[in-house]
């Protein structure tokens, strides 16, 4: 924590600092909207399914980072969306789809909800992270067993949603608008959960992440703050799976298992757990190495496997704290000189 | 019918419960003594697995081979423990428990890059051994030898570790680190020893169950997964550090797989996972609770 003090200091301290990460952050956007005439369509889908991993790893960080509960079943919540929102548009619902979106989100909530009440009261640590497993691994069983939801072949052939307005309607049939809409909602979703992070709840968090009893003294609803966390967590999870759906066009079991639960994790803690912005640059590096790597097999899983040791050995506040280190080493020696 | 089919579900049961022993008395081991949970324990049984496909070959001559082929990558992968400790664990001591789940996470990664490197992507099968590759009629259903062989040997593991844990000197020191290392250092344990040799412990016995499993499936990559999934709940129910728990764990789960199986089978692998959320609601410590558990 101490870390993230200094950084702050360092930020106000210097005023070119204070503007570039806005700006930078304003660019980033920009480009990403602008990035069907940019890149080719094969980068493109990488870039957005990127964007749907760094929604799935800020909400599975919420939980982690700034409440203290890990999660090894967040793909539950993944596939809850993913499965909902596939079958509204393959089966026709005749839902608005930002009706859709918003369902799935409520859904995935709604689980975490049940889940929190029954288990959070007694497991926490290692036992709550075995449960969600346990739960996920369940799901997957019965997805499995559901011929509307395609069995063991995955729901496929998902069509991408029209979205009538009444005045105007917008059209996301084609790839690239499609990709556009994800951009707006993954901005969205981001500044949303930045403000759930910076905003009273989020201290609320903090304090029961770092000493649950002392949170109750001064009289912290410990037991609500987690349930409210896990709520916001599977629904934002829920969130990230229903956007992945029209995109892929396709959701199988791959992605309801534990391995797949693995993801959002590997991501936050590559990037840095203590960071609000530590899962968005662990997904964005993850995809990188994954890119470059597909050709030879096992080097990425080698790359990425040893960069976490290192991390954890070397600097276990992930890229980002890294990152903040060296910048305060640098700005150290500017003072200096 | 009704018998045969109780003896049938029961077996496999069995052997289901003994092969997730096989893997889970490490990590269970591991988790005891230095109370670390190491994500990585189901990496290095597939390690041990391809070291005893890449000694031992498809074919193996005799059930003595076989053992000797399981005992060398036992070897093996308990000196990668040395090694692993030496560069990674011994640094995480006294961390938070966080950072060691991560740290052995991205040791798992690591490990299945370094797999799938040396031996690429392809599935490779290894025979059981001929004295017990055949099946024998016990109350009316067929039971594989194989199946008796493993068994055997989980309850066999089961019996030496309670044994050195309990009966023995080495076990007495190893439960008094275990329970307070500082304490145990004042009294001139030389701790820092005794948790390596945990480790290796722990390792070699992952290397050995990765060379006794390697018939049961076929061999890839993701040989671990299936595994190594089961004996984490198993340590989980049994009470995290507890070799009894684990033990009475793996059966339990082993059984209700089976029983799921046979007598539900278009629902089949589901039972499993609502009897283990029930359980951490109901019992949330698990079987036999360990000290300082976190």
């Amino acid at each position: 924590m101490g870390q993230r003090t200094l950084n702050i200091g360092a930020t106000t301290g210097t005023p070119i600092t204070v503007w570039l990460g806005p700006v930078a952050l304003t660019i980033l956007v920009v480009l990403l909207y602008f990035a069907p005439h940019l890149v080719n369509p094969g980068i493109l889908f990488v870039v957005g399914m990127t964007l749907i991993q760094s929604v799935f790893a800020l909400s599975w960080n919420l939980l982690f980072g700034y409440t203290g509960l890990p999660s090894f079943g967040h793909a539950g919540f993944y596939a809850i969306g993913a499965y909902f929102t596939g079958a509204a548009l393959r089966y026709d619902f005749q839902l608005h789809f930002l009706v859709t979106l918003v369902i799935a989100g409520l859904l995935g909530a709604l689980v975490a909800l049940a889940i929190g009440v029954v288990a959070l009261k007694r497991l926490t640590g290692i036992f709550l992270a075995v449960l969600t497993v346990a739960l996920t691994e369940a799901l997957g069983k019965i997805i499995g067993f559901s011929p509307a939801l395609g069995e063991q072949d995955g729901l496929g052939n998902i069509p991408r949603p029209i979205m009538d307005f009444g005045l105007f309607t917008v059209d996301l049939t084609h790839g690239d608008d499609y990709y556009r809409f994800l951009v707006v909602a993954v901005v969205a979703i981001v500044a949303g959960l930045w403000w759930v992070v910076h905003s009273r709840l989020g201290r609320a968090f903090r304090a029961v992440r770092d000493d649950a009893d002392r949170a109750r003294f001064v009289g912290i609803d410990v037991l609500r703050y987690r349930v409210y966390s896990f709520m916001i967590s599977g629904g934002t999870a829920a969130l990230a799976g229903a956007l992945s759906a029209p995109l892929t066009r396709i959701v199988t079991l791959d992605q309801v298992n534990w391995l797949a639960s693995t993801q959002p994790i590997l991501n936050s803690l590559l990037g840095g757990f203590t960071s609000f912005w530590g899962p968005i640059v662990g997904s964005v590096a993850f995809s990188t190495i994954n890119y470059w790597t597909r050709s030879f097999p096992g080097l990425s899983e080698m790359m990425v496997g040893g960069i976490l040791v290192v991390v954890i050995l070397v600097a276990p506040t992930g890229i980002v704290g890294m990152l903040g280190k060296l910048r305060d080493r640098f700005t150290k020696k500017g003072d200096k000189a | 019918m009704m018998l045969s089919q109780a003896v049938f579900v029961l077996f496999n049961g069995l052997a289901s419960g003994m092969a997730f022993f096989l893997v889970a008395a490490g990590l269970t081991w591991v988790f005891g003594i230095l109370k670390l949970l190491n994500l990585a324990h189901g990496a290095f049984f597939m390690l041990g697995a391809y070291i005893a496909y890449t000694i031992g070959g498809s074919w193996p001559e005799s059930v003595w081979a076989f053992l000797g082929v399981a005992l060398l990558s036992a070897m093996a992968v308990g000196a990668l423990g040395y090694l692993t400790d030496l560069i990674v664990l011994k640094r995480l001591r006294g961390v938070d428990y966080h950072y060691a789940l991560i740290a052995t996470f991205g040791l798992m990664l690591f490990c299945e890059g370094v797999a799938k490197a040396i031996w690429g992507t392809d599935y490779f099968a290894v025979m059981p051994p001929p004295e017990v590759d055949r099946a024998i009629v016990i109350g009316g259903s067929y039971i594989s030898l194989y199946t008796i062989f493993v068994i055997g040997l989980g309850i066999l593991t089961f019996l030496v570790l309670e044994a050195i844990m309990h009966r023995t000197w080495a076990g007495k020191i190893m439960r008094a680190v275990s329970n307070d290392p500082w304490m145990s250092g004042t009294v001139g344990i030389n701790v820092p020893m005794v948790l390596m040799l945990s480790v290796i412990a722990s390792f070699a016995l992952a290397g050995f169950a990765g060379g006794i499993l390697v018939p049961n499936q076929a061999l890839s990559t993701h040989v671990g997964a299936s595994f190594v999934l089961f004996a984490f709940l198993a340590v989980v129910i049994g009470g995290l550090g507890s070799i009894r728990g684990t033990f009475i764990a793996c059966i339990m789960l082993g059984i209700v797989e089976s029983a799921n199986a046979t007598f539900l089978s278009q629902y089949g692998g589901i039972a499993i996972y609502v009897l283990l959320a029930v359980f951490l609601v109901w019992k949330p410590n698990g079987l036999f609770p360990a000290q300082g558990a976190t």
